[in-house]
């Protein structure tokens, strides 16, 4: 389906609404939606209209993580920090292609993709069916970096980019399940408020 | 005395005096960046917005929408008592800090 051209992105407007809490959301969209089509979109024009918009939603991803609490925003910085450096790991295996690098960048790949998942599972609010499988994500992280770290350990040859994403890994993991468990005092607040208003 | 304001809170403030009944989230965004003469992201506005709601030093209505912004509701704000105090303490602590300043500032001040 095409999207009307004086509409803001259609996706952007979908994630704008999953980053804000139940009482905003149709507030803020409104606004930003009003702002789009009488002010910027004329303006500016499409392009740079919907350049307008997306810098608009990003700047609501730190007041998310806040309100996430102080595991929520270790969490995603830990996130971030081990997509980077298993997507390094896998292209620098396929650059190499030293003696079994199939399986090991296949390995990497796996784990970018949890990571990946736990970012958007968070960020877009996609319910307690998809946290589930971050359980299983958390787990798989923790095996993984706690065989790496001991193998490296022991190895006649100690590689420190190994004990880094080892590390970082097994830290990846054990605040998923942490963050998992964990109450968020910001959402439940949002969410009181908005039965109260609504 | 109460915790003094920050520019940023301030500016949100003196944006909803200035707007007069018509202070929404699009108004104010428009309005604190004509104050500080410098873009503003709507991610600032409504986390300050959030923020002053939640010490009381402002209140909020909703209202019905417009078709451009596709029927969503509008949230009105208006300034509250002691959001009045809070600015009226800050002003006057800001005037009294830069009472005796000359600038450039001198030495040995």
């Amino acid at each position: 389906m095409k999207m009307p051209a004086h509409e803001p992105p259609r996706w952007a407007e979908r994630i704008l609404e999953r980053l804000l809490p139940a009482r905003a959301r149709q507030v803020v969209v409104g606004d930003l939606r009003e702002e789009y089509v009488e002010a910027m979109l004329p303006r500016r024009g499409k392009l740079r209209a919907d350049m307008w918009y997306i810098q608009q939603v990003a700047s609501f991803v730190p007041q998310f993580n806040q309100e996430r609490g102080p595991m929520g925003m270790i969490l995603s910085f830990v996130s971030w920090f081990t997509l980077a450096s298993t997507c390094w790991l896998a292209v620098m295996e396929m650059l190499l292609r030293h003696a079994g690098y199939e399986l090991r960048a296949s390995m990497a790949c796996g784990f970018a993709i949890i990571c990946l998942a736990t970012i958007l599972v968070r960020m877009l609010r996609m319910g307690k069916r998809a946290e589930r499988w971050l359980w299983v994500g958390a787990a798989v992280l923790i095996g993984f970096g706690g065989e790496a770290f001991v193998h490296n350990a022991r190895a006649d040859h100690f590689e420190g980019f190994v004990f880094v994403i080892s590390l970082a890994l097994m830290l990846q993991g054990a605040l998923m399940l942490m963050t998992l468990g964990w109450p968020t005092p910001g959402n439940e607040r949002w969410l009181r408020q908005a039965g109260q208003s609504q | 005395m109460a915790e003094l304001l920050g520019t940023f809170e301030q500016s949100v403030l003196l944006s909803i005096f200035g707007l007069r009944g018509e202070a929404y989230g699009r108004a104010i965004l428009n309005h604190v960046q004509k104050l500080l003469q410098r873009d503003v992201s709507a991610g600032a506005v409504y986390a300050t917005l959030e923020r002053l709601e939640a010490r009381g030093l402002v209140s909020s209505r909703l209202a019905e929408g417009s078709p451009a912004r596709g029927g969503r509701a509008r949230r009105y704000y208006t300034v509250a008592g002691e959001g009045e105090r809070a600015l009226s303490e800050t002003q006057r602590a800001l005037t009294s800090i830069w009472k005796d300043v000359q600038l450039p500032i001198q030495e040995g001040l």
